[in-house]
């Protein structure tokens, strides 16, 4: 049993997609990454997750159970953060936190707040409207983690953290996900998603365009290359548009920013004809790769997930 | 780990529901009780009120209505003191309460972004529902029986010289409530309805305003008397609870109560929660 499976998600308001066919599933002890710009329909998967929304089309399964909308399928057993999070304002936070635990006949959520809020720095005696948004944003962090949940769905769970706190969090999930959680971690922080997620979605216009490994998705973004002439000379005349798989990002005097695909074999070989001082690779993030699907989706439709994979694997062999 | 999937009835959100809607109850209570005894410790100064009603007499009949309705020509003790079950201010004190408590719970928390978290823990719609309803329905009970204790109260401290018939109070008390409770269901289900709160008590707001006018014009205008049995209001009639328990009025005000309530659990557990 997985524990969480959707499968042909479909969900239409009128004749607006807010999710079109997505599948997926996420294994014990896995973070999964779940991304998209702004109404690609992260959301609107959650909330289907959630028995928030009810799909049009599709089926969503829990720790082996399939969601009804408004039924709280599994809900004791979910920890769920919703993207903008929202309190009572009057209450204490933990007045707010023990009366959400308390919904759900969760006793022991008491002693694992107090824990949780000690490491994220959290005064619970102060009431919540009271609270700055980073510190709203960590009572809905304890509120997600207090009852400890086998599925974690973490809507944007380090907006509004600075760094060190950010660190914390990330550090919690990992943490919960060795215990054995299944985490749908989903954000715009890519880096964030990078460091910590196994695998990862990409929704681009409510369909999932994307479903692999962070590392082989990485892989298909482009690299780069940043090349510092001698002496501060001119960049060489751009003869490098004519090698195949090479965009020129930036030219200036002395400097040059290449991007490739592929080998780095005849860029590198293109370079050696010019007195180089310094090379740096800026690592290939997941930005750059999920940047590529954007672009690529507005040239064309955009490629389906089995189709990246068959590619990646030819162009590994 | 074995955990309770869903808990068999959401007590700790009616709970929480209970105390926060509690001061307001409570001031509505208060209010109403005050008023009751107010218009015994009027109505106990028998001369001056009888004069008085003789000032009214000449009035139009729309003042008349505004002031209480037919209860004044009765022009007894007992027909007097049910003023204080009629007059627009109580009237508007229940309706505060009907239509204001449920919109507050179900509208109110998806406005403020509340009923989402209220809803990922192990509570269904259909708790959520039912704890707004129960919190509206006996809160409305609850404060037409403050408004009997309140002519209890009042009759205990004040000597009249007509006997009070108390049962009749309690009719009045008992019919009221359920008009009162059919208030509260059409705004149950408005509430179940709208995106915003504003919306759900604006409409609610405004079916009652249209019974109530529909009313008052009714029983100034012949020609428009038909429209009466259109209207809520009619539904709680004193003369017929003079007689005694008007059986067939408050099957009509039952039914409107089920059927509102009904409905919007129905349109509650079936439409999503707002984006």
């Amino acid at each position: 049993m997985k524990p969480l499976e959707i499968t042909s998600l479909t969900k239409r308001y009128g004749s607006t997609v807010g999710v079109e066919d997505v599948t997926f599933a996420i294994e014990p002890g896995e973070i999964f990454g779940y991304l998209g710009p702004n109404g690609s329909g992260k959301t609107t998967t959650i909330r289907c997750i959630m028995g928030l929304l009810r799909p049009t089309r599709g089926r969503v399964h829990v720790l082996g159970r399939r969601v009804r909308t408004g039924w709280a399928t599994e809900h004791a057993r979910i920890g769920y953060l919703p993207g903008d999070v929202r309190f009572w304002k009057w209450p204490r936070g933990r007045r707010t936190l023990s009366l959400l635990a308390s919904l759900g006949g969760d006793g022991r959520a008491q002693k694992r707040r107090g824990e949780l809020a000690e490491r994220l720095d959290l005064d619970l005696s102060r009431r919540v409207g009271d609270l700055s948004k980073g510190n709203r944003q960590k009572v809905g962090i304890l509120y997600a983690f207090q009852h400890e949940p086998e599925v974690l769905v973490l809507d944007e769970p380090t907006s509004g953290l600075d760094p060190l706190l950010r660190q914390i969090v990330l550090d919690l999930i990992r943490e919960t996900a060795e215990a054995g959680a299944a985490v749908l971690l989903s954000s715009h922080d890519l880096s964030e998603v990078s460091a910590i997620c196994s695998r990862a979605g990409i929704l681009r216009e409510g369909r999932l365009v994307e479903l692999a490994p962070i590392s082989e998705i990485v892989q298909q973004g482009r690299r780069r290359l940043r090349v510092w002439f001698k002496d501060g000379m001119l960049a060489p005349p751009m003869s490098i548009d004519q090698l195949p798989g090479v965009e020129l990002i930036q030219r200036r005097p002395g400097l040059i920013d290449l991007a490739y695909h592929g080998s780095a074999d005849a860029v590198l070989k293109w370079i050696a004809q010019f007195p180089v001082d310094r090379i740096v690779t800026p690592q290939t993030s997941l930005e750059e790769a999920f940047m590529q699907y954007y672009r690529l989706g507005d040239e064309t439709a955009a490629p389906e997930p089995e189709d990246h994979a068959a590619e990646t694997k030819g162009g590994a062999a | 780990m074995n955990r309770p999937t869903r808990v068999p009835f959401c007590w700790p959100l009616l709970r929480s529901w209970f105390f926060r809607t509690l001061p307001v109850w409570l001031v509505i209570a208060l209010a109403i009780f005050l008023m009751q005894i107010a218009v015994c410790g009027i109505i106990h100064d028998n001369q001056s009120v009888k004069s008085f009603l003789k000032v009214l007499d000449m009035f139009p009949s729309v003042v008349k209505i505004a002031l209480g309705g037919n209860t004044l020509q009765v022009g007894n003790t007992p027909g007097l003191i049910a003023i204080g079950y009629q007059h627009p201010f109580i009237l508007f004190l229940l309706m505060l309460f009907a239509v204001g408590v449920p919109t507050g719970l179900l509208a109110g928390e998806v406005q403020r972004g509340t009923m989402e978290l209220i809803l990922s823990r192990p509570v269904t719609k259909l708790h959520v529902y039912l704890c707004a309803g129960f919190l509206t329905l006996t809160g409305m009970f609850a404060l037409v029986f403050v408004m009997f204790l309140g002519t209890v109260a009042a009759v205990s401290i004040y000597e009249f010289s007509d006997p009070v018939p108390l049962d009749l109070f309690f009719r009045i008390a008992i019919n009221g409530g359920l008009l009162a409770s059919a208030a509260g269901a059409v705004a149950l289900l408005s509430a179940a309805y709208f995106k915003g709160r504003n919306m759900a008590v604006g409409v609610t707001a405004g079916f009652l305003m249209v019974n109530y006018f529909t009313s008052v014009i009714s029983q100034l205008w012949p020609r428009m008397a038909f429209l009466i049995r259109l209207t809520l209001f009619n539904y709680v009639s004193a003369p017929k609870l003079w007689r005694g328990w008007p059986h067939e009025d408050m099957m009509v005000l039952a039914t409107v109560l089920v059927v509102a309530a009904v409905t919007g659990a129905i349109v509650w557990q079936r439409r999503d929660l707002p984006l």
